[in-house]
């Protein structure tokens, strides 16, 4: 090595062994999704997570940096996630609190909606020969990320991949929710909603506030709900399957 | 501030050894969601420290799962590989998930009405 190192890359080896490079880089890159986001009058097609994601993987691969130590840097945000799935029992009691008459009818759709959302991808990408590798990845799509992913680590999924998969399905969810919704011809603002939160999770909650209050309500019922439900029945289905 | 997230911490180590001592098939920090929650019916309201930091968690959630997210690096030629029929699985199956939770809904707030 030179004795002629120009200072600049001094301070990129002094940067890239603290965590700060991994948490700045994450920080900068959700900012820019966010103001993407609102600029594009909150269209879901510019999701703040997926640009965000985008960013951040031509970031590393720009810097040259390894997942690996990326992650070391930015394990201090993905920490939170574990508090953040403890956090989802404020939005689920005060959509219990006030739609409590409504319960019965509430769980029996989304028991039927979440084993519909497993059966389909898992037969679906069985069908169109899909790598089994990533076949696993799918069983907990439709739940919230946080919770997704603790389910996957449970059942030797990838936690990496159900996230993604759960953010695709999320988008997807909030973009044709809606035609299939009217297809169906489903009027009551709270039966779109609930279908929204249940089959597209935070996403399509966002999406669902975006159109009336009370969609988003039962949104965010439906999807924390999901979120419980899954993280016990899942892992029987996995077992039962494999 | 500092309140709420020793409150939401409390939750989560609870959660933890929970899921750790006696119901290793739940995550965690699903298990500490559900105590909360039961702390929460046995309060009747949700406590003003908790709301505030919890509601600040949730309003960010998406920031969350970024770094796990950008693993998907190690994973982009089989994803490539993988890419239509992926898509097409992704999509019918969120359709057919909308679809039938909202025909349920549907079927059964008719049956309200007219018994």
């Amino acid at each position: 090595m030179s004795n002629h190192l120009p200072p600049i890359s001094e301070i990129w080896v002094y940067l890239s062994g603290s965590p700060l490079l991994a948490l700045v880089l994450t920080l900068s890159a959700y900012l820019l999704g966010l103001t993407l986001y609102e600029r594009s009058q909150r269209n879901p097609l510019a999701n703040p997570v997926l640009v965000a994601v985008v960013l951040v993987c031509i970031g590393i691969r720009v810097l040259d940096m390894p997942y690996a130590h990326y992650f070391e840097g930015a394990q201090f945000v993905h920490f939170l996630l574990g508090t953040a799935t403890v956090s989802l029992a404020i939005p689920i009691y005060t959509g219990f609190a006030s739609l409590k008459a409504r319960m019965v009818v509430l769980l029996l759709s989304l028991v039927a909606g979440g084993v519909t959302s497993v059966f389909t991808a898992v037969g679906m990408a069985r069908w169109l020969g899909v790598d089994e590798s990533l076949v696993r990845g799918l069983v907990a799509k439709s739940v919230t990320a946080p919770i997704a992913m603790g389910i996957a680590e449970r059942v030797q999924a990838s936690p990496t991949l159900t996230a993604i998969f759960a953010v695709s399905t999320g988008i997807l969810g909030a973009v044709l929710g809606r035609y299939v919704l009217d297809a169906l011809r489903v009027t009551p603002w709270w039966q779109r909603g609930f279908a929204l939160g249940v089959a597209a999770h935070g996403i399509g909650t966002s999406r669902a506030f975006s159109v009336n209050a009370e969609a988003g309500a039962y949104a965010s019922l439906g999807m924390g709900l999901h979120g419980i439900v899954g993280a016990v029945l899942i892992p029987y289905a996995v077992a039962w399957w494999y | 501030m500092i309140q709420g997230l020793v409150q939401l911490f409390m939750f989560q180590t609870l959660g933890e050894l929970a899921s750790k001592f006696a119901l290793p098939f739940i995550p965690g920090p699903v298990l500490g969601l559900v105590l909360l929650l039961v702390y929460l019916g046995l309060r009747g309201h949700v406590p003003a420290s908790i709301d505030f930091v919890g509601r600040g968690i949730l309003q960010h959630l998406g920031l969350l799962f970024i770094p796990a997210s950008v693993g998907v690096v190690l994973y982009l030629p089989l994803l490539q590989a993988n890419a239509w029929a992926l898509s097409a699985a992704l999509g019918v199956s969120v359709v057919a998930t909308v679809a039938v939770t909202a025909l349920v809904l549907k079927v059964w707030a008719k049956k309200d009405i007219a018994p």
